[in-house]
């Protein structure tokens, strides 16, 4: 039996965002438990841990139609990161996400791949306004946030992160 | 929630539907959220992780459902006929580190003590069997879990070993194959 969901499939210059697929969870596992590189994401404590969460974002899926990507590099078919649209329970209002694996670092890889996911929640699933949340102290993010025109809104607590602080992105109008 | 609403009635759209007399087992919907939450929040989920908070309720609810997506098989909400209150779930789990599929079963408050377990274990184990490609599966159970240990000894299983799950002790209990049961059964109807 086979239980699919229709996750589409996104490109850009260099990436292709898609859904999650089995023979990802090797490369989000090593993500996951690392407690220095998941540290701003959420860690998992081990493999049994992260497969849970592997499990629920596609659950996310299911039940929000939206989710994280895998984010594939087209040159080597490598998975390299995680982007997309995170609700979950306790969350303020959805929120787009990125990560980029080991190895990837540095080639501009998150912002082409969160521009393109963003761009998708605005057209596609006919959002009007998203907020990313970052912990202090995650620089690389807030500045990648502020490269994509995210603006510091209100520090929080999450409900899983803690202390939280909420950027606010340009809404589809500002972008267009 | 700020989508329009088109999703299917049931978490993922195409886990299989199976009816008791007296239960449907089903796929999730956002709505068995706050009875989940309900359940893992309790004493009762002391034996599946818990007492856990709303959060990890909900992570778990999801996880579920990828599950199904993952697996092709998962754990079902059981639903109540006569009333439409989820009774609990059941089903096959086999999240990574599991040493083989497992049937697992969640009785909710209030729905112990009526062979509503036994039926939708029953019909839940039946189905992995027919349609799914597992027959005899496990359940792992911790010693302790006396309740459980009876409906696995009504559902014909035996105890194989002990095992260790996520870094607990616990009993591995051997389902009886479709082929066993049959005969079982026969055995019974000669009598």
């Amino acid at each position: 039996m086979s239980l699919t969901l229709n996750i589409p499939r996104l490109e850009t210059e260099r990436l292709i965002l898609r859904g999650p697929e089995a023979s990802d969870f090797e490369a989000y596992c090593a993500f996951l438990t690392d407690p220095v590189r998941a540290d701003g994401f959420g860690v998992e404590k081990d493999r049994p841990k992260a497969w849970r969460w592997f499990a629920l974002n596609i659950g996310h899926w299911a039940l929000h139609g939206y989710g994280y990507f895998t984010i594939e590099d087209k040159e080597s078919g490598a998975p390299c990161g995680l982007t997309g649209i995170w609700n979950p329970e306790g969350w303020p209002e959805p929120e787009i996400g990125w990560v980029v694996f080991e190895g990837f670092e540095g080639r501009g890889i998150a912002r082409e791949a969160a521009t393109r996911a963003r761009q998708w929640a605005y057209e596609d699933l006919g959002m009007t306004t998203l907020t990313s949340n970052i912990v202090p102290g995650n620089d690389r993010s807030i500045a990648l946030a502020e490269r994509l025109g995210a603006r510091f809104e209100r520090s929080y607590t999450n409900v899983e992160m803690g202390e939280d602080m909420l950027y606010r992105h340009p809404g589809p109008e500002a972008l267009a | 929630m700020n989508m329009p609403d088109a999703r299917p009635a049931h978490l993922p759209a195409n886990v299989p539907v199976v009816e008791t007399p007296d239960l449907i087992l089903r796929g999730y919907r956002e709505t068995d959220f706050e009875a989940l939450a309900a359940f893992g929040a309790s004493e009762r989920s002391r034996f599946v992780g818990g007492p856990m908070d709303r959060w990890a309720s909900w992570r778990a609810l999801l996880a579920g459902m990828g599950h199904w997506v993952l697996r092709g098989h998962g754990m079902w909400m059981v639903e109540h006929r006569e009333t439409g209150a989820v009774a609990g779930r059941v089903g096959v789990i086999y999240n990574d580190s599991w040493d083989e599929p497992e049937l697992g079963w969640h009785i909710f408050d209030g729905f112990e003590g009526r062979s509503l377990a036994y039926q939708a274990c029953f019909a839940a184990r039946d189905h992995a069997a027919r349609h799914m490609g597992l027959d005899g599966v496990i359940s792992y159970i911790a010693a302790e879990n006396t309740r459980s240990r009876r409906l696995a000894e009504r559902l014909g299983c035996v105890h194989e070993r002990d095992g260790i799950l996520l870094d607990q002790p616990c009993q591995v209990w051997r389902h009886p194959k479709l082929a066993e049961i049959a005969a079982d059964t026969k055995g019974h109807a000669d009598d």
